[in-house]
């Protein structure tokens, strides 16, 4: 069976009075890589938890591999995997136990079980670690841990929520490594992060989530191009009020005594402004990046 | 589907082995701690006050003897299901991680009945072994008190689980201890004879399962059966049926946040 991974439509999520998520439309498909950006509490989480069935949508539509979430919560799990943002890995069993005990509600038991156990773990670089209780594996075996778990089932989809927040970089890089191993073999895959440069590099698509809504959707480079440009100079204390920069500036910010512009070749203007005398103390020419499109989008100050 | 049902879902079996593998690296602590406090309250009021009093023609230990059974499996039951289950839910992320794969609420709240049982059952069989060693026990009947055992730990575990999946936080759970769980064991039936109660106090003794189960100990350890058991043993399974539903709702909304 071909189709969606996952169908959203106009998708939402009340917790008492608070609206966690207000009407989203998205399509996931197949075997591609699919994030969801945002700060804390643009509901990112909301929408996953209701992706792996783990909470009901309020109102509108959900269909995960084609099957309604509200009315297939266990087929549904029976063929994804998941990895919450806090890896709820049992402090109490080892590594090993927690993969064999997972592998048993998924009917798998016995040498099955052992076997798939050994595998998963040698595949995430853990053995020698079978035995280790969970509390002395450092964050990144942990993470480990965790996708090993979520692998047990052999998934046709991956959800991750934040899989590397917390992690130090060669953790987060080990974990892309893995992730991009996946997507190779063709899992779908679902993540949230608040990293933009995560994004980038995973991601085929991603949405950008702000309060509960979904602010923009395509591809890195096109959100790149729609909502930034392809440079970006950071220019310190200037006053570019009267600078006729009209033609080569496709957008301007500032915030505090930093002026953003956002251009398409940093160093033509940058000739532009040494022609017209204008001096920065300091500037930064730079490629725009997601982390532009995400600021422009849901502005540059702090919202909690 | 109810609880009692689902307790021979395979998940529920995979929950109770959960349990057990993490029981495993501290059961010795736990074994200890699980059967020191009541002996110590048995041997302090058997043998101290019991110095003192007699029943009739039986000795106040003998009278206590088959009542700590019932005891054992309550606070077995309780001690876990309460401070255990709370952690499981609200610290340790057992049941969030569960709710990932195809467990269902109703499938933990049966596996954690299972797990109850056990301990109950092994808790309570410790001290039949112990009042056997007193020379309390008259009749291979007693025996039959470790189904019973495991029968109390499931009909214990159901409400001290709905308490643990209804509270807000930890401190909470000392209401069920201070005015369900310790009111019950006194008046239970288990250290005096209940019938120079005031009448409206028996009433409520009646209404507890406590004091049912502790009626049907007493004759299995006494060898003193009788037809009325029967109905001691039908209100336990009332009050089981009752109860088996109670914390699934709340299981569920707590994990569905």
């Amino acid at each position: 069976m071909n189709g969606l991974a996952v169908h959203a439509h106009n998708l939402c999520k009340r917790y008492g009075t608070f609206e966690a998520v207000r009407g989203i439309d998205f399509d996931i498909a197949r075997q591609e890589c699919f994030g969801f950006l945002g700060v804390n509490g643009a509901g990112k989480t909301s929408t996953m938890k209701m992706i792996y069935c783990r909470t009901t949508k309020t109102s509108g539509q959900l269909d995960v591999l084609g099957m309604d979430a509200a009315t297939h919560p266990r087929e549904i799990k029976q063929r994804i995997g998941v990895v919450t943002q806090d890896n709820a890995l049992d402090p109490e069993l080892t590594a090993a136990e927690n993969v064999m005990l997972y592998a048993a509600f998924f009917g798998i038991r016995g040498t099955a079980a052992r076997e798939r156990c050994a595998e998963l773990l040698h595949l995430m670089n853990l053995e020698g670690k079978e035995r280790s209780r969970i509390a002395e594996l450092s964050g990144g075996m942990k993470r480990r841990v965790a996708i090993a778990r979520a692998l047990v089932n052999d998934p046709e989809m991956l959800v991750l929520d934040e899989p590397t927040t917390g992690l130090d970089p060669q953790a987060r890089l080990a974990v892309w490594q893995l992730l991009l191993g996946f997507r190779e073999r063709g899992i779908t895959l679902v993540l949230t992060s608040h990293y933009m440069e995560e994004a980038a590099r995973l991601c085929d698509r991603l949405v950008i989530m702000d309060e509960g809504r979904i602010l923009a959707e395509g591809t890195p480079r096109e959100l790149i191009a729609q909502y930034a440009a392809d440079d970006v100079l950071e220019l310190h204390a200037v006053d570019l009020s009267r600078a006729p920069l009209d033609g080569s500036v496709r957008r301007r910010e500032q915030h505090g005594d930093i002026t953003y512009l956002y251009n398409d070749d940093n160093t033509a203007l940058l000739a532009r402004l040494a022609q017209l005398s204008i001096e920065s103390t300091r500037h930064v020419a730079r490629p725009a990046t997601l982390e532009d499109v995400f600021l422009n989008l849901t502005g540059r100050e702090l919202t909690d | 589907m109810s609880p009692l049902v689902a307790l021979f879902h395979r998940n529920s079996w995979n929950v109770f082995r959960r349990d057990f593998m993490a029981w495993q690296k501290y059961a010795f602590s736990s074994v200890a701690i699980n059967i020191f406090e009541p002996m110590a309250w048995f041997l302090a009021i058997g043998f101290g006050l019991g110095a003192y009093l007699t029943l009739g023609k039986s000795s106040l230990i003998q009278f206590i003897a088959p009542g700590m059974l019932g005891l054992a499996a309550l606070n077995a039951a309780t001690f876990d299901a309460c401070w255990g289950a709370y952690e499981r839910l609200n610290f340790n992320g057992v049941y969030e991680s569960m709710v990932t794969a195809p467990v269902d609420p109703l499938e933990i709240a049966g596996g954690e009945y299972l797990w109850q049982a056990f301990r109950a059952t092994l808790y309570g069989a410790i001290f039949l072994v112990v009042i056997a060693g007193f020379g309390l026990v008259h009749s291979w009947w007693a025996l039959l008190s470790l189904p019973l055992l495991a029968l109390c730990g499931i009909l214990f575990a159901m409400p001290g689980l709905a308490v643990a999946f209804m509270v807000k936080t930890q401190e909470h759970l000392f209401y069920y201890f201070s005015f369900v769980t310790t009111p019950m064991s006194m008046i239970g039936g288990v250290f005096f004879p209940l019938d120079k109660l005031p009448h409206w106090l028996q009433a409520i003794a009646w209404c507890t399962p406590l004091y049912h189960c502790v009626n049907i100990f007493r004759a299995l350890v006494n060898g003193q059966l009788h037809p009325g058991l029967l109905g001691d043993l039908a209100w336990l399974v009332v009050v089981m049926a009752l109860l088996a539903y109670l914390p699934v709702p709340f299981l569920r909304n707590k994990l569905a946040r």
